[in-house]
């Protein structure tokens, strides 16, 4: 099932749709955000991904985590 | 023989007692607007200028010699082909975002040459309906000598008759401000907020920025038109004072929302054409110097001796200053083909005079230019894709423009239920002006939900081509297709430390 999200990229001027599927896991949906914003941030070799300031684990999938169409999700370089 | 003062109230100001009807059936609170009071708490309205219809016809015909004489002189293709590509595609924008706007606010004028309370002040909005009449046939006619040189001059009639995304953020704005609002709305939004506060000394340095950047045509145009500003804002003024007497939250609620509102798109247009569109040369101060000097001394101090306060938002405001205009530019640069103008990418010289008038936030943001600039040197001119955007974007619920408030670090974006319905903001303020009256914007749909409502394509060509009313012809590129010399230089570093 497709799942939009608002996703917002630390480093970026704007936010950007991102459509995901309730099977993709969170890992997937950094990785898709950081592609889209490509052009104005080098993506970053690993990222976290929060959804109202709860850190999700990478390895869950977007149905796992509860997300609904259209929530937001806020990803950052992790800290090394 | 009488005296022009002795007589002059005859032909402006001239109510009566109604005996036949109530003055509520004839000034509706709907039409007329809040808060209603007898004609004796209005009898006492006037403004400046107390122009008679002999006398605005002389002057503005002594205007329109003027706009057309120079025209005449420097009116041509060839005087625009002189110009420096980029000033010409800030002209394209101010172009495009004028008339059809400035013709709404004929429509705001005449309601209340109609419905407003006093009859000196009806006369002056139906001088305002006249002059904004003129402020769309003004550019209308002189960017129409244009369009056979570049077909993208056509948007300045095309603009507002589209459902391109910039289009309908206007709309949704200049709707609201200009066509449904009542007397006292239009009053303190248009005639106060938007032309006192802003647009009226905008076009002072508008105009001032043309002459440097050699456009005589523009700063004629612009000069012409705000002469006619500065005598109808003066509206704004006489209405708020009696707002602010009688019920002076509502006062404060239409300054808070409609300063917001008008600012968002201000700072768009405006940002864009001082800090990105004027070449660097021209340059004589930043777009938040601008600000600075002409707009926040100037309101701060109109508020203050209004009895007003502030808005409530002023901080966020403060900050939006040195970022807002910028994280628009930045991203409608590479989604550029979303427009009808043409983006300058901001070169090492750009750069470091953007970190020198914006340090508090220029760090966050040069590395957005460091990335495309490093795209661009990998693709090598005339290869617009590899620094163009194809996901699609995210628009704000209110004001419909991209989400793009607060900074790089931290997005100011707010969600909200409503209704059962799911909404987003850009901000504090857009999402507060939503859960004021939300029955008047709930139903507006933004780019986004058309598309996932199956209303517009989410191909990005199929958007930008059916939804937003562009061709390979008009849809914005590079202005010099990615072809600066810097270009071949090897750093991708932040400029100037």
């Amino acid at each position: 099932m497709l799942i939009p999200l608002y996703g917002f990229l630390r480093g970026d001027t704007i936010g950007l749709i991102v459509l995901a599927q309730d099977t993709d896991t969170i890992r997937e949906i950094g990785a898709k955000l950081q592609e889209a914003a490509s052009i104005r941030v080098a993506p970053a070799p690993s990222v976290d991904v929060r959804h109202r300031g709860r850190l999700l684990d990478p390895e869950r999938t977007v149905g796992e985590c509860g997300l609904e169409a259209l929530e937001r999700v806020d990803v950052a370089p992790r800290a090394s | 023989m009488l005296k022009r003062d002795q007589w002059l109230d005859l032909a402006r100001k001239l109510d009566w007692d109604f005996t036949y009807v109530d003055a509520r059936e004839v000034y509706p609170e709907e039409i007329s607007g809040r808060p209603w009071l007898p004609h004796s708490e209005w009898k006492d309205w006037d403004e400046p200028y107390r122009t008679s219809f002999a006398e605005y016809v002389a002057t503005q015909h002594t205007k329109e010699l003027s706009v057309q004489a120079v025209r005449q002189a420097v009116g041509r293709v060839e005087d625009f082909q002189a110009l420096d590509p980029s000033w010409v595609n800030g002209l394209k924008l101010h172009a495009a975002t004028l008339p059809l706007a400035e013709f709404a606010a004929v429509i705001g004028n005449l309601r209340a040459a109609r419905f407003a309370r006093d009859s000196a002040w009806r006369t002056t909005a139906a001088f305002g309906a006249l002059d904004e009449l003129r402020h769309t046939q003004i550019p209308l006619l002189l960017m129409h000598d244009l369009v056979r040189w570049s077909p993208q001059f056509d948007w300045t009639h095309r603009f507002l008759h589209t459902d391109n995304w910039v289009a309908i953020a206007g709309r949704h704005l200049v709707d609201e401000l200009l066509l449904g609002s009542n007397p006292i709305e239009f009053a303190i939004a248009t005639n106060f907020v938007f032309e006192t506060g802003f647009t009226n000394l905008q076009f002072v340095g508008l105009s001032s920025l043309a002459r440097g950047a050699g456009d005589r045509m523009f700063e004629k145009m612009v000069q012409s038109i705000q002469t006619d500003e500065a005598r109808h804002s003066q509206i704004g003024p006489a209405v708020l004072r009696k707002v602010v007497e009688k019920d002076p939250e509502y006062a404060q609620y239409l300054l808070d929302k409609w300063f917001w509102r008008t600012w968002l798109f201000f700072a768009v247009v405006t940002g864009f054409s001082m800090d990105y569109l004027t070449p660097l040369k021209h340059r004589t101060q930043s777009f938040k110097e601008f600000m600075e000097e002409w707009v926040l001394d100037q309101f701060q101090k109109t508020i203050v001796e209004f009895g007003l306060r502030k808005p409530w938002y002023w901080d966020k405001f403060l900050e939006a200053l040195d970022l807002y205009h910028h994280m628009v530019y930045a991203s409608a640069y590479t989604y550029r083909a979303s427009v009808w103008f043409d983006f300058a990418l901001p070169g090492p010289e750009e750069r470091a005079w953007l970190r020198q008038k914006y340090p508090k936030t220029w760090d966050l943001l040069d590395p957005v230019w460091g990335r495309v600039t490093d795209r661009w040197k990998k693709c090598g001119p005339g290869v617009e894709w590899y620094t163009h955007g194809a996901t699609p974007v995210t628009f704000c619920d209110l004001c419909q423009l991209v989400l793009c408030g607060g900074s790089p670090m931290e997005n100011t974006a707010q969600t909200l239920v409503h209704g059962g319905k799911k909404y987003i903001f850009c901000s504090d303020p857009c999402r507060w002006i939503f859960e004021k009256e939300p029955d008047r914007y709930a139903s507006h749909e933004d780019v986004v939900k058309r598309i996932l409502a199956g209303k517009a394509p989410a191909n990005l060509i199929d958007l930008l081509t059916r939804t937003f009313s562009l061709t390979p012809d008009t849809w914005g590129k590079d202005v010099a297709s990615g072809r600066y010399a810097w270009l071949k230089e090897p750093s991708s570093a932040p400029v100037s430390r």
